[in-house]
């Protein structure tokens, strides 16, 4: 070899350790890497079943099967547009680099899935990659979905191919350059999908490997709870610490006691799980509200006890932007306590006191107590904004409990005033929020 | 779903069939026929719907009635049997607040359950207690007036 060749190849092998380091460092953990423990190949797995459905639907049909497994992936949420037919597509989410949208996951064969064949489903929702070969935005969780075995995804497609066709088209996306450009996915799916099926963990329980496919493979609970690297991937080195996700805050569910789960009792997991709602918590609205009506609250109890008990497992992550503790019931007056902002008390005692309570302890419903959530606790305010901005429904055993909306009736300013008013009055710390902000959250929103 | 729910209405035992998530103004008007209690926004915004579940002025359009079995409501209709109410009726028709009066059962059950709690209210204290009740044709400063007479029994 010359001198010259040896040269060249010393710095090819330097290039490629160096892109090499490069993947392993942005790639970071995967999700289940934190436990540590020894992994197993699921069919060598004796210790208990985490895959599949609960114990009561194992004799269930294919096709009943497929519905708890895709209500369990939240499947519908996303891939239904405002007020159109359920698993038709059309939802936009929001991007800073333009707008992708859903979609139509009925067995229609022009616009939905209806020509996919197994392996065409596999590769969409375990590889990223649609039937006509195009790669897909990872929006659709499939570096989460990548998890589930072959058999739960085709649970999934063949209760999607027992409903109703239905023809609609989704709006061409509107990703500006680079972003539009799908092939680069390519690359970005060699680094951060991990293209595995999920492997059982000898050394913890199967409750826990239950709770580990439910919340890593299924409810992909990490794709909002969890930030985001510098490649849009999720960062595990900062697993379950919260982000924000289409404008809301998506709160720690690490095992932090200040500002994760770590305080929480037990029942009041499951509860906020199953029912969306827990006493001293508050009440789920927005994404996590849909996430509870849709998926959560349709699962089995032994399921909810899972990912609390998986939930428990992960490391703490602190949230230094959160008190250490949520502020405790303001006074009942509306003349003690703080009343900073004279324009945001008169909106407040116009539009919520009479559901909220000046205190924060609802008069009206449990579910509309605003005192201990986290919602009112961040000096972000974000939340808080939101709900003002697009209200809630909430789908209970009680039945519906629904706030207005009030985006289009008040200004970016006012709901700036109130939210506030609101941290200030019922949290632990006010927000400053400018009408600048509110702007900018309503655009995150996806629509 | 229809089940047979039981609320306490005026001190009575009602028993009737209805959805748990059935607003409790439905029921007041539609099933047990007490029309005193108005229909406004139907969102909790304007007040007229208000009633008092365990002596606190609550809005009843977005209040399911499964949420109230149990808990004293109080409508327009029996507000004059407690001292409070019947101050603040008095004081309305010796100060002639009403004009339309679509809002005024609201504006009483506000105005009784403030009242009930601060019985010599300043303005900030009738601010914050009347804030969400509005009055389409104006009556602000007649109400404001009478709510300030029923704390001090002064007549006009």
């Amino acid at each position: 070899m010359s001198g010259k060749m040896r040269i060249l190849t010393s710095v090819a092998v330097i290039a490629i350790v160096a892109a090499a380091a490069g993947v392993w460092i942005i790639r970071g953990p995967g999700p289940l890497d934190f436990a540590g423990g020894t992994k197993v190949a699921l069919a060598d797995y004796r210790a208990g079943k985490p895959t599949g459905v609960p114990a009561k639907l194992d004799k269930a049909s294919l096709v009943e099967r497929g519905e708890y497994l895709a209500k369990a992936a939240d499947c519908m949420v996303c891939h239904t547009g405002p007020g159109e037919k359920e698993y038709s597509g059309g939802l936009g989410f929001k991007l800073p680099f333009g707008t992708l949208y859903s979609t139509n996951i009925t067995p229609d064969k022009d616009t939905g899935i209806g020509n996919y064949s197994d392996q065409d489903f596999l590769n969409a929702v375990q590889h990223g990659k649609r039937r006509d070969g195009a790669r897909l935005y990872p929006a659709m969780p499939y570096t989460s979905y990548t998890f589930m075995t072959d058999e739960d995804v085709l649970a999934v497609k063949a209760y999607l191919f027992s409903l109703p066709a239905v023809r609609a088209k989704a709006p061409e996306n509107t990703l500006s350059f680079p972003f539009n450009q799908r092939w680069a996915m390519i690359f970005w799916s060699a680094v951060f999908n991990p293209d595995t099926r999920f492997a059982p963990d000898t050394s913890k329980s199967p409750e826990w490997n239950r709770g580990a496919y439910l919340v890593e493979a299924l409810a992909h609970c990490g794709e909002c709870h969890t930030p985001r690297n510098p490649g849009f991937a999720l960062d595990n080195r900062k697993k379950f610490a919260g982000a924000i996700t289409a404008g809301w805050r998506a709160f720690n569910i690490s095992s932090d006691k200040p500002t994760g789960l770590g305080n929480w009792r037990d029942e009041d997991l499951i509860s906020y799980l199953s029912l969306g709602h827990a006493p001293g918590h508050g009440a789920a609205s927005g994404p996590m509200g849909e996430a509870v009506d849709h998926s959560l609250s349709q699962l089995a109890p032994e399921d909810i006890k899972s990912i609390v008990a998986y939930l428990r497992s992960v490391p703490p992550q602190p949230s230094p932007d959160l008190p250490a503790t949520t502020a405790p019931v303001a006074p009942a007056s509306h003349k003690d306590g703080v009343t900073a902002d004279a324009r945001g008390k008169m909106l407040f005692a116009g539009a919520c006191a009479s559901c909220h309570g000046w205190s924060g302890e609802s008069p009206v419903s449990p579910m509309a107590t605003l005192t201990g959530s986290w919602a009112v606790n961040d000096p972000a305010a974000t939340n808080v904004a939101q709900i003002v901005i697009s209200g809630t429904k909430r789908h209970t055993p009680d039945g519906a409990l629904s706030m207005p909306a009030f985006g289009h009736a008040y200004t970016d300013d006012e709901i700036a005033a109130v939210a506030n008013y609101v941290t200030a009055r019922l949290g632990a710390k006010g927000s400053k929020l400018t009408a600048k902000d509110v702007a900018g959250l309503r655009e995150q929103t996806a629509e | 779903m229809h089940m047979a729910t039981t609320l306490t209405v005026n001190g009575e035992q009602k028993t009737f069939d209805a959805p748990p998530d059935m607003p409790l103004l439905w029921v007041l008007r539609d099933v047990l026929g007490m029309t005193g209690t108005k229909f406004g926004c139907g969102i909790a915004q304007c007040g007229a719907c208000t009633v008092h579940v365990d002596g606190k002025a609550v809005r009843s359009c977005v209040l399911p009635v499964s949420a109230v079995e149990n808990r004293a409501i109080t409508t327009i209709e029996a507000v004059g049997n407690t001292p409070v109410g019947a101050k603040v009726q008095k004081a309305w028709l010796d100060l002639e607040v009403v004009q339309c009066g679509y809002c005024q059962s609201g504006q009483i059950m506000s105005a009784a359950a403030l009242l009930a709690e601060t019985s010599h209210p300043d303005d900030a204290d009738i601010d914050a207690a009347m804030a969400g009740n509005i009055c389409r044709c104006g009556t602000y400063v007649r109400i404001r007036e009478a709510i300030k007479q029923a704390a001090n029994g002064r007549q006009s």
